[in-house]
């Protein structure tokens, strides 16, 4: 099978950009399970909350588009510029909803709050899906603006978008390499090492994971947007609990509490399961390689917990020991 | 006119009665597994998909009854599990429960890949007879789900008995309690936590089969799907503690078919963890692990 080098470049590009969205959610779980420990298994819901939240800003305001725009809310601020407000108000949202969801789960132990975290996304999904008066539900809102691409053309602006992608991936990364080499930093990684401890020494530990759960679910949130404005359209069968458990498999990949790990993994994944994608059908089983693919994937993370635990990058000294109360 | 309501509202507590005993199925093979290895399995959905598909192919190209095939299935499945604890989760055991928890979510995804590769997307249902319901009272109810019901009773029955009046039901609650202290009293933990998993996996093929006659079709995502559903039983009930499963099972179902016909159809999910998020609101301690 022969691609065309233009058509390869734009491949690449466009997996370059996905493995960057990813990257972020990953660097967003990170902070949860790799610096706190928090086992957070709701993550696409933050991404999602950030998606909606920026094609909500953007899209133009209901009944200014001909042919069934039946959405209630639509806020139509203007490109490209208002791209800042959209991941603004998607950070804002996703660490908000981060926020609540915490209250409700951070103070259980950390089974439950596997359970809770995977629930509650789980009834956020229902939510997309029914909730058509504000989502359009299955049918999506398909009019989200991509920032300049109408000037730039498309081939450019995959290039640029990509670009603008990466610098939010760079500028995250210092962000959170900062944050966590403070001592804020260090206390989040005391309370997944010994919460008790940490509460011992005075330190409010549910406020601190509070907080570690916001800005993590803040960063999930802007790659929402970045996911939303690069792909034109939000639709509820995109935020599946699969988003969750593939950027679970990014950040064990790549290595705990290891910021260049976790992006590398999320890198790793991206490839494979983009590559992966023009491996020839079965004849008679349509479902056999695309499954397989999946299954190899699952497969991998379950060989990384048992022989590379600390990942491609993490410190085999900070392997997250929570959860040994149940 | 109030009549009418007494009898709709009488038709919805049978319906969720009937979808609270699929639960407590799966909830109490859960929860038993749990009391024991001392993980959540979030590959404890698979086996409900496979006890599904595995019935399936008895039934249909095996041609054997279903009662048949459900038994087939329930084995199929029990060994699995088996197998399962065996290749994933023995190896890694004395690493605390967050890489047995981790590694589940990986063994759940491998699993329902490789059947939805060999099944296909396809929605299947078992061959089972189509027969009209009784009316009793006003109150309709299908023979099917009548079958159901008194599939689950027997099994949780079964399970009680177990637990109680048998040998390995007392080993495996002793296990549970303190694994150290059942070892050097002389039990065989190993093969306790080997038997358990045939047991807790063979109900979640049982609680896939019922699930499958009770609400059909069955797709590969099914059992993954309705595990958020065990779950919320499980938890309910106080993890770890089947009696509690059972209990959970029957709130949930009931919430579920409630909450359907009264509030809004479109949300099923939302109701058992409406329940769930307010119990852990108000008792995060109370609901601890607890001993079989």
């Amino acid at each position: 099978m022969a691609i065309e080098l233009p058509g390869m470049v734009s491949f690449l590009l466009s997996m370059t950009t996905l493995a960057l969205i990813y990257a972020l959610l990953a660097l967003g779980l990170n902070v949860h399970y790799g610096y706190t420990g928090l086992l957070n298994f709701g993550h696409v819901a933050f991404f999602a909350a950030g998606a909606y939240t920026a094609a909500i800003v953007t899209i133009p305001p209901p009944g200014t588009v001909s042919g069934g725009a039946d959405y209630a809310i639509g806020l139509g601020v203007p490109m490209p510029f208002g791209v800042v407000i959209s991941l603004g108000a998607s950070a804002l949202v996703g660490g908000i909803l981060a926020l609540l969801i915490g209250l409700t789960s951070v103070r259980l132990g950390n089974h439950y709050l596997a359970i809770a975290t995977f629930a509650l996304a789980g009834i956020f999904e229902e939510f997309i899906r029914n909730e058509a008066w504000l989502t359009r539900g299955v049918i999506g809102l398909n009019n989200v603006p991509k920032p300049g691409r109408s000037a730039l053309g498309a081939d450019l602006w995959g290039l640029v978008y990509m670009l603008f992608a990466a610098a939010l991936v760079v500028g995250t990364y210092l962000v959170i390499e900062r944050l966590m080499g403070a001592p804020f930093g260090r206390l989040l990684k005391g309370i997944r090492e010994d919460e008790q401890a940490a509460r011992m020494l005075g330190k409010s530990t549910s406020q601190v994971k509070l907080k570690s759960f916001a800005i993590g679910g803040a960063i999930a949130g802007i790659a929402g947007a970045v996911y939303a404005h690069y792909i034109g359209s939000v639709v509820a069968g995109q935020f599946i609990p699969l988003v969750t458990f593939l950027v679970w498999v990014a950040v064990l990949l790549g290595g705990l509490a290891s910021n260049r790990g976790v992006i590398l993994g999320a890198f790793v994944l991206i490839a494979f399961r983009e590559v992966t994608r023009f491996l020839p059908e079965i004849e008679g089983y349509p479902t056999l390689v695309p499954s397989l693919r999946f299954a190899v994937i699952g497969l991998l993370l379950v060989l990384v917990i048992r022989f590379k635990p600390e990942g491609l990058l993490g410190n085999p000294d900070e392997l997250v020991t929570t959860g040994d109360d149940t | 006119m109030v009549l009418d309501l007494i009898s709709q509202f009488a038709q919805v507590l049978v319906f969720g009665l009937i979808n609270g005993s699929v639960i407590a199925v799966g909830a109490v093979g859960l929860t038993l597994s749990y009391g024991v290895t001392r993980f959540i399995n979030f590959a404890y959905g698979e086996f409900l998909t496979y006890g599904a598909f595995l019935a399936f192919l008895v039934a249909t190209v095996g041609g054997a009854p279903v009662y048949v095939a459900t038994i087939v299935a329930m084995a199929g499945v029990g060994v699995l599990g088996v197998v399962i604890a065996r290749i994933f989760f023995k190896p890694i055991r004395e690493r605390g429960p967050l890489p047995l928890l981790i590694t589940s979510i990986g063994v759940a995804f491998l699993l329902r890949n490789l059947m939805r590769g060999v099944a296909g997307t396809d929605p299947q249902s078992l061959p089972v007879p189509l027969i009209r319901p009784i009316s009793i009272g006003g109150v309709q109810i299908s023979p099917v789900g009548i079958a159901v019901f008194v599939v689950s009773m027997l099994a949780m029955g079964a399970i009680h008995l177990l637990l109680t009046r048998t040998m390995l039901g007392r080993k495996m609650r002793a296990t549970s309690g303190n694994r150290q202290l059942a070892r050097v009293s002389g039990i065989d933990t190993d093969s306790v936590i080997r038997r358990t998993w045939f047991v807790a996996s063979a109900a979640g093929g049982l609680a896939g089969v019922l699930l499958a006659v009770q609400f059909p079709p069955f797709r590969p995502i099914t059992g993954w799907r309705f595990l958020l559903v065990v779950f919320a039983a499980t938890i309910l009930g106080g993890i770890g503690k089947p009696y509690g499963a059972m209990a959970g099972a029957l709130i949930v179902g009931l919430a579920m078919s409630l909450g359907s016909f009264y509030v809004s159809g479109s949300y099923t999910l939302a109701y058992a963890f409406a329940i769930l998020v307010a119990v852990l609101l108000v008792r995060p301690e109370g609901i601890a692990g607890g001993e079989i």
